[in-house]
This record gives C-alpha cells, sequence and structure tokens, in this order.
C-alpha cells in the first residue's frame, strides 16, 4: 500500500498535479506529514490536504479496491444464493433455470400488445411471493417511462397470485407466510417512479442506489420501458449511445451490489432487409451487448412465444406462454384423461407439481 | 436552469459555470470522469453534484401502487376515467378512457370512428360523476370537413342518449360552445397546432380531451416509401408531443387511424400483432404502435340490425341498417375483447346480445 503511486488515488485533477510537481509520488511520501505541512510543501488548501491524507491513510479495505479473491466455486454458490424471480410461466422459467436472475440485468424485447408490460407486473408481484411457497419475499421498484402501469392490472396479477398460493398452502409455515402475503401488502410493497422524458430516468437511475439502500428488501427492478424515451428527440446519435452504454452499466453495477434483478423492456423497429422487413429490438446494435440476458417476445399467428436469445449460461429456446385476467402463465394443452382445469393457474412453485384435477379457481377465468 | 433550486456548494457552482455546463441535463448526461475532467472537480464533489441535481429533476417522491390503488396519489390520477356515453361500450374498456395516453380508434370508412370521438366530446363535458371531466375538448380535423350538423343533432339528443343524467344538468351544458374545431392540412400545420394552440386551451382548463381525426391522413400522404426513415422521426416526435401534453394537462388523447389490406407475406410484419385473421390491418406501422396505451379497431360487421334485432330496428334512431364491432387489440389492464354497437341518431351504443346465427 506503501507504494501506491499518488496519480492512482481519487483526487482532483489539480491537487494531483500539485502533489506530483511537489515531488510526493508515492502514498508513502504523503502519509506521515501534518495537513497544514502538506499544504504548504504542496500548494493546496487546507481543507484539500485534509481530504488526500483521510485518503492516504485508509487501509485497504476501505479504499473500495478490488475484493477479496474468490474461487471459481464460491462465485457459483453466491449466484445460485441471490435466486430467481419465477415468471409463472413454468416453461419460461425452465428455460431460464429458475426465473429471471437478482444480480444480472434482463432485457425483454416485443411488439405492442405482445405481453412486456405484463410480464413485468407479473415479476413484481412475483419478487414478492414468500421464501416458504419458493419466492424471494422481497420488495419491487417499477420505473415506468411510458404511462402503461395501470394499477387495476396489478391488482388482478396479485390478486391471482396470492389466490394460488392460498390454494397450495400445506403446512403451518406457509400458513403463517400468507398472513403477511396478501393484495394489499403486494401494492404497498411495490414503489411506482414514474419518468417523462430521458433526463428524467437519468436522474432517476442516479437516485436509485440510495433508495435501494434505504429500501434492503428490494430484490426488482422494472424499467419499463427503456426504449421509449430513447427514440426521439436525438439528433445526435452517438449521444444517444453514449447514454445508453452509461445507464447499462449503472444498471449493471446497481444489479450486482444491490443484489437486485434488474428487467428492462425494449420495443422492436423494422430493419428493411434486402426484399423482406424484419421486427429487431431497437436502440441500435450497440444495445444489444447491455443487457447480460435478453428475451424476446414475439407472436406466431395468434399464439405468442417467448425466445431466449442471449444468454451466459442458458441455451437459446423458445416457448409457449399465454396472457390470462390472471396474468402470465403458460399455455396448457387439454388433457382429456383428467378433468379439465382451470389453464389460467398452471405454475409449480418450488417445484411442487399438483395433480391436475385439484387445481381450482373459484373465480371466473 | 435554476441554480438556485439546488443546495450546492459555491465552488462546484463555481466550477460548473466555468465549464460551461449549463443545463441540469448537460450534468447528468455527462460521465462521472467526464464532469470531473471538465470542471476539475474531485470525484466526490462530481457524485454529489450529480446526484442533487437528480434529485432537483425527479422530484415526485417514490409513490406505492397502494397509495396509488387508494387514489392517494394526485400527480398520477388512474381511477377517474373518461366514459364513452354508452355503459355497454364502458364496460369493454373497464370504466371508460384513461385520462393519461394515447388511445387509437383504427377501422375501415363508416365503421363509427368519427361518430365515436364526437360523442367522446360530448361526453367529456358532463361532470365527473357521470364519466365526464367537466371540460370541452378539441376536434383537430385533417381529412374531411367537421360534420358541424351531426354534432347539433348529437347534441340535441343527449337527453336520449343519456338518460341517467338529469335533464336540468344536461340542459345546462352547452355543448357545441365547448367544442374547437381546428383544421391541420399537413404535417407541419398540425405540428403547430398541438405545440401551440392545443397547450393554451389546455392550460386554460378549457377542454380536457384532444382528437385527432386522423393522423393517418396527413402521415400517408407526406412522405412516400422511401422516407420510411424521415416519416418515422416524424412519427415520434409528434408522439412525444402527444404524450407530454397527455401528462402535463392529465387529459387523454384520441387518435383516429385507417386501416389498410394486408397484403400476402409482407404483412409478416404485421402479424406481430396476433392480427392474422383480419384483412386489414392498421396504417402507419410499429413506429406508430409503440406510442399507443390502447388500440381499439372498429369494423362493419354483415349483420344488419333488421335480421338481428328486429325490436331495435324498429324504434326509430336507429340509422345504417349495419351493426358494427369494437375490438380491444391491445390495451395494459384489458384482454382482447370485442363488443357489437350500432350507430343511431342520438349516438353510439353498445349491443350486449349475442347474434343468434
Amino acid at each position: 500500500m506503501m507504494q501506491r503511486d499518488v496519480a492512482s488515488f481519487a483526487f482532483a485533477p489539480a491537487v494531483k498535479v500539485r502533489l506530483i510537481s511537489a515531488g510526493f509520488l508515492t502514498a508513502k511520501d504523503i502519509c506521515d506529514l501534518r495537513p497544514t505541512e502538506l499544504s504548504k510543501e504542496a500548494g493546496i488548501s487546507q481543507q484539500e490536504a485534509l481530504e488526500v491524507l483521510q485518503e492516504v491513510r485508509r487501509g485497504p479495505a476501505e479504499q473500495g479496491a478490488a475484493e477479496s479473491r474468490l474461487t471459481a466455486l464460491e462465485l457459483l454458490e453466491r449466484e445460485q444464493a441471490l435466486g430467481t424471480v419465477i415468471t409463472f410461466c413454468s416453461a419460461l422459467d425452465q428455460a431460464l433455470g429458475g426465473g429471471i436472475p437478482v444480480g444480472k440485468t434482463t432485457e425483454i424485447c416485443g411488439a405492442p400488445g405482445v405481453g412486456k408490460t405484463q410480464l413485468c407486473i407479473q415479476l413484481a408481484v412475483d419478487a414478492q411471493i414468500p421464501g416458504c411457497f419458493g419466492g424471494l419475499g422481497g420488495q419491487a421498484v417499477y420505473i415506468d417511462t411510458e404511462g402503461s402501469f395501470l394499477v387495476e392490472r396489478v391488482v388482478d396479477v396479485a390478486t391471482a397470485a396470492v389466490q394460488h398460493c392460498t390454494l397450495i398452502t400445506k403446512d403451518t409455515e406457509q400458513r403463517e407466510a400468507l398472513q403477511s402475503f396478501t393484495v394489499e401488502t403486494v401494492l404497498s410493497q411495490l414503489f411506482l417512479f414514474r419518468c417523462h422524458d430521458y433526463v428524467e430516468l437519468l436522474a432517476q437511475t442516479h437516485l436509485l442506489p440510495d433508495f435501494l439502500s434505504q429500501h434492503p428488501k428490494v430484490r426488482l427492478v422494472v424499467i419499463d420501458s427503456i426504449a421509449f424515451p430513447f427514440r426521439h428527440s436525438f439528433e445526435d446519435l452517438s449521444l444517444r449511445t453514449r447514454l445508453l452504454n452509461g445507464l447499462a452499466q449503472q444498471l449493471t453495477q446497481i444489479a450486482s451490489q444491490h443484489s437486485v434483478a434488474v428487467v428492462l423492456t425494449n420495443q422492436m423497429t423494422t430493419r428493411i432487409g434486402q426484399n423482406q422487413s424484419m421486427l429487431v429490438p431497437a436502440l441500435g446494435e450497440s444495445w444489444g451487448h447491455a443487457a447480460t440476458q435478453r428475451l424476446i417476445l414475439h407472436w406466431e399467428g395468434k399464439h405468442r412465444f417467448a425466445s431466449l436469445y442471449k444468454s451466459p449460461s442458458q441455451r437459446e429456446a423458445t416457448v409457449p406462454y399465454q396472457i390470462t385476467p390472471h396474468g402470465f402463465r403458460d399455455v396448457q394443452l387439454p388433457d382429456p384423461s383428467v378433468t379439465p382445469a382451470d389453464p389460467s393457474l398452471t405454475p409449480s412453485l418450488n417445484s411442487r407439481k399438483r395433480p391436475r384435477g385439484e387445481e381450482g379457481d373459484p373465480s371466473d377465468a | 436552469m435554476d441554480w438556485d433550486q439546488v443546495e450546492l456548494n459555491p465552488k462546484v457552482v463555481h466550477a460548473v459555470k466555468r465549464a460551461n455546463v449549463k443545463t441540469f441535463r448537460e450534468v447528468l448526461s455527462l460521465s462521472g470522469p467526464d464532469l470531473q475532467r471538465l470542471t476539475k472537480l474531485s470525484h466526490a464533489d462530481v457524485h454529489h453534484l450529480q446526484k442533487t441535481v437528480a434529485a432537483a429533476v425527479q422530484t415526485d417522491p417514490a409513490v406505492t401502487a397502494l397509495q396509488l390503488y387508494r387514489g392517494e396519489c394526485p400527480f398520477l390520477e388512474q381511477h377517474q376515467k373518461l366514459s364513452l356515453g354508452c355503459p355497454v361500450l364502458d364496460s369493454l374498456l373497464r370504466g371508460g378512457i384513461p385520462l393519461l395516453g394515447i388511445v387509437e380508434i383504427a377501422g375501415e370508412s363508416s365503421a363509427g370512428k368519427t361518430q365515436i370521438c364526437m360523442q367522446l366530446c360530448l361526453s367529456v363535458q358532463y361532470p365527473r360523476k357521470y364519466g365526464g371531466l367537466e371540460a370541452g375538448a378539441v376536434y383537430i380535423c385533417t381529412e374531411d370537413t367537421f360534420p358541424t350538423k351531426r354534432l347539433q343533432q348529437l347534441s340535441s339528443l343527449q337527453h336520449k342518449l343519456r338518460p341517467e343524467v338529469p335533464a336540468d344538468v344536461v340542459k345546462s351544458i352547452t355543448f357545441c360552445d365547448n367544442i374547437y374545431i381546428e383544421h391541420a392540412g399537413d404535417v407541419d400545420s398540425l405540428n403547430s397546432c398541438i405545440s401551440k394552440r392545443v397547450p393554451i386551451l389546455l392550460s386554460r382548463g378549457l377542454v380536457r380531451l384532444v382528437v385527432v381525426d386522423s393522423i393517418a391522413a396527413l402521415f400517408r400522404c407526406e412522405f412516400e416509401a422511401k422516407d420510411a426513415l424521415l416519416r418515422a422521426k416524424h412519427l415520434l416526435a409528434f408522439g412525444a408531443t402527444l404524450h407530454s401534453l397527455s401528462h402535463r394537462f392529465k387529459t387523454p388523447i384520441v387518435c383516429v387511424n385507417q386501416v389498410a389490406d394486408a397484403v400476402g407475406d409482407f404483412d409478416l410484419v404485421q402479424s406481430n400483432f396476433g392480427l392474422l385473421d383480419k384483412k386489414v390491418l392498421p396504417t402507419l406501422g410499429i413506429t406508430w404502435s409503440n406510442q399507443l396505451l390502447i388500440r381499439l379497431m372498429v369494423s362493419r360487421t354483415r349483420f344488419s340490425l333488421q335480421e338481428w334485432l328486429p325490436g331495435l330496428a324498429a324504434q326509430p334512431w336507429h340509422l345504417g341498417s349495419v351493426v358494427r364491432t369494437m375490438e380491444v387489440v391491445f390495451a395494459p389492464h384489458l384482454p382482447q375483447s370485442f363488443c357489437y354497437y350500432t350507430v343511431s341518431i342520438d349516438g353510439v351504443r353498445g349491443v350486449k346480445e349475442e347474434p343468434a346465427s
């Protein structure tokens, strides 16, 4: 630590220049001085000298130096301990390796009406499912840039999730957990921020770390959508790319430092090919590298499919899903040998498979 | 930009001004290291600067969904909706049109789009407890001239359409006086209308509904196929202006769109709306679709009123003998669903019964 260069510390450039030209090249040269001596020698103010000495004297652990070394096994265990947010569509959860991963950023792309906001609302509710039901028991942050967060839909999805947990409750631990998992508590633990343009979104991202520190139970941050504020009012596309890259970096950092799953939705745009046009995710090529995982929701005829396109740990896969009054669900093929079940209640939380005949939804689908 | 709004060390403010960084937007758009380089401040100072400016930009506090549900958020009003003037149509939309965002009504000609828009212009003038917003409407015409006679006919028959509203309330509203008609023949005049004249009406509280009938006409004519990028740029800017109006003044925006024939494989792209069984698709592509909160499609069915609901058809006030459908194509809070409606002399009414065939 003593050999560390003065230039490598995070001082203001002017201060650094003065220190170096006064002959202080390593930490060892500085740390034994008193503030008044340092300020006279280097020609900096008392206040600046004090700040410099404080920084230099801090132990390596506080200097934000690289984390202590971890083995790959320890890293894997840490990752798995972070958990996932389920989507309530078991086919998709399986393709994702359990659900949307905490600590990473996931992008959801799709045409209007295909279900991006529906999935986001489902995730915001699912992040709150208590641990004994296979959820994370956390809170959720929803940053809405389009105005598509309508609370009555959240109530639908929350009601269905609570009902589902009520129906599969088996032991006392679950019964107790249900006391604090009601529609009201779900709504009260979903924090909503509204951003009307990209400046507000940038501002909100700067404020997010403090908010997450004050609310350590948050396990999911949704930005719906990140495309909307960035698709107009940019004459200079290189500025847009720079801002988006910066945003992506900040969000990746937030995801891992605060152990939250960050979910971003993106729009689709048309790319004119040689003799056909295709739908591709908006925001340009370089944005494709921003999120750790990319999910594309699309139609094929009248059916909806989710494709996992980019993932460091999972295989590419395409699974069908549907949007029901209860939220985001599997597509259940009718099984003629069993009594007809309500197709909107299919997810298997915690891999506990319930025989289909038992699933019953008292309310109309 | 107001430096008095933010509490910052004067040396920081001075450094920022000297670096020629003038707006909050610039402070937030520059990265930490870039700002450090320009202002010659330390990392901690720049970090604090950005956070303070961010707090000045995002002033609304965090709100929970519960507070929103209970109506405790004045800046995000979600319970009040604008009624369409008919209980059947309102129940298709779970109460009516939300106050924030753009609703599109797309359909072929004579499906009833203009009729629905006129009915909305009347419905917005009722008191809140009858589903209105107690203000008038701006109707921006881009195609034909506005059908003033029909509007007068509709407003004189409001008491028939809205029997649940006391007669004295209906009488007290001078419907036609509160509807401001604007004409826009090209994209430029449309933009100048919504960026200059409409905000004045909105800020004075004279209107709480903006109708654009139709957006397709202008954007399809002025831009040829090869100008797709330019058209997209204009559509995005137009949509952004409408959105900001909607949110500033808590006003619903209704845009009428045309439809075009779905032709073979080129519309594989469009089939990404799950509208594969339709012979027509809304125009203006995915660029415009991305801006919408709700898309409704209206069309004429083959059912004639006489065959289907002879009782209803016999009544004197049913014009045009064909039953129509209004379909929800997408909306964040509604399933894909539809209902039938008719256009009568006093307005548009939803029909609950199903056809026999």
